[in-house]
């Protein structure tokens, strides 16, 4: 299965992976510790012209995250509702910042980068008989596919427009679900017969 | 790679169930030629037997012994012999870019990461796709992408190629360079396809049906008799 990367190199593709995640970390745990709704919004545009400043060119990559703006206006709307228009501001200019940032690394950084910055991190695990290089897997495969499904998502809308002329509702979500699963079969199969869960990988 | 003795693949007594379905039931089929074509419906059981012989699936009786290793018991040394091409290539490739897609499969065989990634762009300048190892998968078209796939199999020097409806979303120029490329392999090579033509200068051909070997011998005659078949059946229907 196919997740867009950068093929065209930006500066950021020169930084080293595990620099990446660490400042991924840090900046998306200062935007939890941020509370001010005014200096939040001017921390979330400065994250937006960074992100359209180093993806100079590739615009159409925002589109694959049309489908969750939906859902960042539910947030808000159940925000709203429950503590008021700032908080909600602040939790859309929170999530928006994060997955932009997020979509940054994922799109300057080849997978097997990542997997090898996240495998030191996850060696403790290996005492309660946890496999490092399985879990790198998982969290690189869960970053790489999310656009891919999210695309995924987008396709299964547009056939029941076709059909119906309607919005897609929600129990779309059963046969999307199914879906996935069919996806994760065929990726383990694909992962499978080319030895990973028999032979580790050693660095 | 492929030595003239041990290029036998052979199954005994083999039964299996798919979904609480017996598929197959005491099957048993020793296959020794350089070029295998497996035809059949849809369901016959093709893909479960490819499966079988690289240990995807493991059989509930009997046993399988492929190029001197019984797939249950040597499950592990399987990736490092035989290859499966998958009939989706955007399903097998699981890597963003060309030179990782070969990488992966040479970390598994225990390379470290700088050997694996010099050995994938060596492979890929060898084959002419040198463009491929730092661009996005993405950008590849459904043909480079299947090229791709069959590279990050043979990248794993395997003795046996397994080929799984391969072509079935190409266009008809890369059917062609991709039957060309197939030819020239060193490797055994078994490779279900409803296409039928592809098999013209196979070896052998199987015919699988609900599970069984309706016929099994040259090309010519066995596609003769499914097509016969298909002709009959069709002429019964309502």
């Amino acid at each position: 299965m196919i997740a867009p990367y950068l093929t065209q190199k930006t500066w950021l593709h020169r930084v080293g992976a595990g620099h990446k995640l660490l400042a991924l970390a840090v900046i998306s745990l200062g935007f939890t510790q941020l509370y001010d709704g005014r200096g939040l919004l001017v921390a979330t545009l400065a994250v937006l012209a960074f992100y359209l400043v180093t993806i100079f060119g590739h615009w159409s990559r925002l589109r694959l995250y049309a489908p969750l703006v939906p859902l960042l206006i539910g947030i808000g709307a159940l925000q709203a509702y429950a503590s008021g228009w700032e908080l909600a501001i602040a939790s859309i200019a929170r999530l928006v910042a994060m997955i932009l940032l997020a979509d940054l690394v994922t799109a300057t950084t080849p997978m097997l980068k990542m997997m090898d910055a996240l495998a030191p991190v996850l060696r403790p695990l290996r005492r309660i008989g946890v496999d490092e290089n399985q879990v790198s897997l998982a969290v690189a495969l869960v970053i790489r596919f999310m656009p891919v499904l999210l695309n995924e998502w987008t396709k299964r809308g547009e056939a029941w427009r076709a059909r119906t002329g309607r919005r897609p509702p929600l129990r779309l979500l059963a046969p999307f679900v199914a879906d996935i699963l069919r996806l994760a079969d065929h990726v383990a199969e694909a992962l499978d017969s080319r030895g990973f869960s028999t032979k580790r990988s050693k660095d | 790679m492929t030595q003239p003795g041990d290029r036998n693949i052979v199954l005994s007594g083999v039964s299996l169930a798919r979904q609480d379905r017996p598929l197959f039931a005491g099957l048993s089929l020793d296959i020794a030629e350089l070029r295998v074509g497996l035809i059949g419906d849809n369901g016959a059981g093709k893909s479960s037997l490819l499966r079988l012989i690289n240990g995807l699936l493991l059989p509930d009786a009997g046993a399988i012994v492929v190029h001197g290793l019984e797939t249950k018991a040597q499950r592990a040394s399987l990736p490092g012999k035989v290859g499966f091409i998958f009939q989706n290539p955007e399903h097998q490739i699981v890597f963003p870019t060309g030179a990782e897609e070969l990488a992966f499969g040479l970390r598994c065989t225990g390379m470290n990461s700088k050997q694996a990634d010099v050995a994938a762009r060596a492979f890929l300048a060898a084959h002419d796709c040198a463009d491929w190892a730092d661009t996005s998968v993405g950008e590849l078209s459904d043909g480079q992408k299947q090229h791709l796939c069959i590279l990050a199999i043979l990248v794993m020097m395997p003795s046996l190629v397994l080929l799984d409806e391969p072509f079935s979303s190409l266009d008809l120029p890369s059917r062609m360079k991709f039957m060309k490329m197939i030819a020239a392999l060193p490797q055994q090579v078994i490779m279900a396809s409803h296409d039928l033509d592809v098999f013209a200068n196979f070896d052998r051909v199987i015919w699988i049906d609900g599970g069984k070997i309706a016929a099994d011998g040259a090309p010519a005659q066995v596609i003769a008799a499914y097509r016969q078949r298909c002709v009959d059946s069709i002429g019964r229907a309502p």
